[in-house]
Formats: C-alpha cells, sequence, structure tokens
C-alpha cells in the first residue's frame, strides 16, 4: 500500500511539473491601474473682486482586475485639493459580469446612465474644457453614480444600434432643510445607506440610427417614489428626472477635420413639499414651492485632422453654451446661463493642453440677489494613463 | 408622481423581461442562408476603431498597450460605453494585430 501512495504522490507530482515546464499559459486574471490626473492655473473675476490660483493637481487612478473573459471588479478613486485640504471620493466600484452577447450585469457603486455626460465625457482628459456644464456636479440636478445593480448591453440592428441600461439604486435623499436651511427641497444623491425603503428605478436607451455610428440620440429617466427619512413627514415624497442627450462625431472632408457635437438637457420633478424657514428674529415660517428644475448644454467642437500642417492637426477648437434653471420660491432660486470658448493642444490622444474662457450670468442661487457675472479664464493639462 | 413612478417601474421590469428573453434565445436553428452573408460587407476592426473609440475620447494608438493590457481595457470599456459585441472584439483584435 505505501508503495503505492508513493507511486501515485510522485506521479501527480510529476506531472505537475510537466505541465509547468510544458504547458504555460497567460494568466487570464489580470490586475491593471489606468485613470487620469490634471493640474492648471484659474483666474476668476467677478465685479470687483479678483482671484487667481494655481490649481492642484487631481489624481484620480482607475483599478481593473479582470477574473476571466466574462468577470471584472472595477473601482476609481478621485484625490483633489479642495479649500487647503485633500479630498478623497469613491468615484466608483463595483463588479461586473457579462452574461452574453447583450447582456452584462453590474452591482456595486456604478456611474449612472442619465444622459452621457457623468458616465463617459467627465474625466478631465476626455472633457473639452475644464470645467462642467452647469447642471452638473455640486449642487447639480443630474445624479452621477449610485449604489445598486444594473442590467445593461447593446445589439447591433444590421446598421443601426440599439443599447439600453436598466438600473435600481438607493436613490437620492430630499435634504430638508435642517441641516442646511438655504438648500430644502434639494436632491442629494450621496445616498450611500439608504435612508427609507424606497428604491430608485431608473433607465436609458439609446439609438446609432447610422451604420458609421456618428450620431447617438439618448433618453434617460429615474423615478423613486420616496425621497425623505423613514418616518418623517417628507418619506412619501417622489421624484421624477429624465434626461435627453444628443452626439454626433464625424469627420467631415470639406472641412478637413472633424466634427463632435454634443448636448443634452436635464430635467428633475420633485413633488412639492413644504419646508420651514426660520428669520432672524426667530420667526418660523412655513414656505413650498413648486419642485422643478432644469439644466442644458451643447457642446461643439472642430479638430482640423486633415490639415497640411502638423501643428493645426493637434489643435481643436471647441464652444459650449449651458445653463441652468432652479426652482422658483425655493432659497436655492437660480437662473444662470454660461458660455465658453476654447482652444485645445493634443500633445497625444490621451494628453491635452486646454485654455478656455468662461462666462457666466447668474441670478439669484444660495440667497443670492441680483445678477452676478462671473469671468474665468483656464489653463489646464490634463493626462489619462 | 406615484404614477409615473409605477408607470417606469413596469416598463423597466417589461424591458428587462423582454431583453432576456431575446438574448437568452437560441439562435442554433436559425437557418442561415449563405448566399446573403457571401455579399454582406463586414466592417474591419480598425473602422470599428476609428468610428466608436472617437465618439467619447480620441481613438488610442495600438502601440501604447500589450495584448494583455488590451484584453483588459476592451473589458472596461465594452461595459463603459455600452458596445455591441462585434464592435469590441473587432476593435480588441485590430488593437492586439496593430500593437
Amino acid at each position: 500500500m505505501k508503495k503505492l501512495i508513493i507511486v501515485l504522490i510522485a506521479f501527480v507530482l510529476g506531472s505537475n511539473i510537466n505541465a509547468q515546464n510544458n504547458d504555460f499559459e497567460f494568466s487570464k486574471t489580470q490586475f491593471m491601474i489606468r485613470g487620469y490626473g490634471h493640474t492648471g492655473f484659474n483666474s476668476m473675476s467677478s465685479g470687483d473682486e479678483k482671484e487667481s490660483s494655481y490649481v492642484g493637481s487631481a489624481f484620480a487612478p482607475i483599478f481593473l482586475f479582470k477574473h476571466s473573459d466574462r468577470l471584472m471588479f472595477e473601482a476609481e478613486l478621485e484625490f483633489g485639493l479642495e479649500n487647503n485640504e485633500l479630498e478623497i471620493g469613491l468615484e466608483y466600484a463595483d463588479v461586473m459580469y457579462v452574461l452574453n452577447k447583450y447582456m452584462t450585469v453590474r452591482a456595486g457603486k456604478f456611474l449612472l446612465p442619465f444622459g452621457t455626460f457623468m458616465e463617459r465625457l467627465h474625466p478631465s482628459w476626455i472633457n473639452r474644457f475644464s470645467t462642467r456644464p452647469l447642471g452638473f456636479g455640486h449642487d447639480g440636478i443630474a445624479p452621477a453614480s449610485g449604489i445598486g445593480v444594473e442590467l445593461r448591453g447593446a445589439f447591433d440592428l444590421g446598421g443601426p444600434k440599439l443599447n439600453y441600461a436598466v438600473y435600481s439604486t438607493n436613490g437620492p435623499r430630499l435634504k430638508d432643510g435642517s441641516d442646511e436651511p438655504e438648500e430644502a427641497g434639494m436632491l442629494l444623491f450621496k445616498n450611500f445607506e439608504d435612508n427609507n425603503t424606497s428604491k430608485a428605478f431608473g433607465g436609458r436607451l439609446g439609438l446609432l440610427p447610422f451604420a458609421d455610428s456618428s450620431m447617438e440620440l439618448g433618453f434617460s429617466a429615474y423615478s423613486t417614489s420616496g425621497v425623505g427619512n423613514q418616518d418623517s413627514e417628507y418619506e412619501n415624497v417622489g421624484a421624477f428626472l429624465y434626461a435627453l442627450d444628443f452626439s454626433f462625431v464625424k469627420q467631415i472632408a470639406p472641412l478637413k477635420g472633424l466634427i463632435d457635437i454634443k448636448a443634452q438637457y436635464n430635467n428633475s420633478n420633485v413633488d412639492t413639499a413644504t419646508f420651514i424657514e426660520t428669520h432672524e428674529d426667530g420667526d418660523v415660517e412655513e414656505y413650498s414651492f413648486d419642485n422643478k428644475s432644469n439644466s442644458f448644454y451643447t457642446q461643439l467642437s472642430y479638430r482640423p485632422i486633415m490639415a497640411d500642417s502638423d501643428f493645426l492637426k493637434k489643435l481643436e477648437f471647441v464652444g459650449r453654451y449651458s445653463n441652468f434653471n432652479a426652482p422658483e420660491g425655493a432659497e436655492w432660486e437660480e437662473q444662470s446661463t454660461q458660455l465658453a470658448l476654447g482652444i485645445n493642444y493634443w500633445m497625444s490622444w490621451r494628453s491635452v493642453i486646454k485654455m478656455s474662457y468662461q462666462t457666466t450670468d447668474k441670478e439669484g442661487g444660495h440667497g443670492n440677489v441680483g445678477i452676478t457675472k462671473i469671468d474665468g479664464f483656464y489653463l489646464h493639462w490634463a493626462i489619462g494613463f | 408622481m406615484k404614477t409615473i413612478y409605477k408607470i417606469l417601474a413596469g416598463v423597466l421590469t417589461i424591458l428587462v423581461i423582454g431583453l432576456t428573453i431575446i438574448a437568452c434565445s437560441s439562435s442554433k436553428n436559425v437557418h442561415v442562408n449563405a448566399t446573403d452573408d457571401e455579399f454582406k460587407i463586414e466592417k474591419s476592426g480598425a473602422q470599428y476603431w476609428g468610428e466608436t473609440c472617437n465618439r467619447c475620447h480620441l481613438a488610442p494608438s495600438p502601440v501604447d498597450y500589450n495584448d494583455t493590457d488590451w484584453e483588459t481595457i476592451s473589458l472596461h470599456m465594452r461595459v463603459r460605453a455600452n458596445l455591441t459585441d462585434i464592435e469590441i472584439n473587432k476593435i480588441k483584435e485590430f488593437l492586439k494585430s496593430a500593437n
């Protein structure tokens, strides 16, 4: 029996060594760090107030762990310097599994397909400007990410293409004004632990009608039946948001270059609720307002990639218009319009120097009265890696 | 708002069920007309690379990553940009062949 065991062990070990020597294969398990970063100079003026500053580097590493040809974990961290402090954020961290050709499931914290800007276009080496359009980012109305589960995929319709995404997340929470009275009625999308039992449901449908995929039309919707804290008077305040997005990218020979047009319209509709305002003399007043907001942006860029000059080929001329309307009667009531013009120099496909001028007319916003005009000059260097 | 919420939840549920049925339906027994395929002009990976990547960012240079990296990046981009199976496989093969 002992001899038999020794022979079996020798056989197993021998076959393992043989396999290691002769059957070498690349591992399907791969780990990779990608990401992007940017740094630059900002100069802004508003009336008599002027400020300028070199802005610290922002660094956003993306961790990709490919477990197999179908399974992957991805995560992105964001390091930034704001208000003389280092701020760290978890942009997304999710696990994804390709079920079949047409379906992929994701779970965790993921970028929401609400329009295309936040999901696809916001990274600094992709965004043609150093700033985001109005309505996105801090105090914006478009949700950027959520924690939940998502199903997505795409179909080839024999020329045209259709892509879809449907998801359920914790949904937003309502700012009831108890912490920040001037923001009562706003939706806060950082809802890491759900404040109630209502989940948000949403999705996006994208259609690329032409065989060359030059144009994409998208419709997104996002809805929840409750955004307030559980057992509070706001528990059953619902919200419905939708977005329309458009993209057109095509090389046009007579213009000797590539045209890139992007646009997105966001609309937010939150059920009317009653909030409390405390005046300086201590008097308390109840108020409510029609809680509807919207924002829009459109951007046009042109790269003369067919020009004779190598220098011209690397240039990009870009313009963007955006506006934002917050509800009338809210403490954060605002009507803003913004125009931005810029010239970019592409050092490579993933490294760009961006120079832009931006002017914003802002009426209201967080208790401000009257129109504020803000002009800004931005010079940034962004790199993807 | 409750009505909109219910309608959206219902539409999404139907969409998920419908997509699951379509995506999981077998095509093994579908008769393929060979003559149709013969005259079908298929796009190359280079064409997909030029058309698809430029929709969001400048098309990447194939030489900047090795084959193993392109495998990982392709899976990431397939989901991030919601690309079709044909698009991503053709782009991946082109990038691996041209680096």
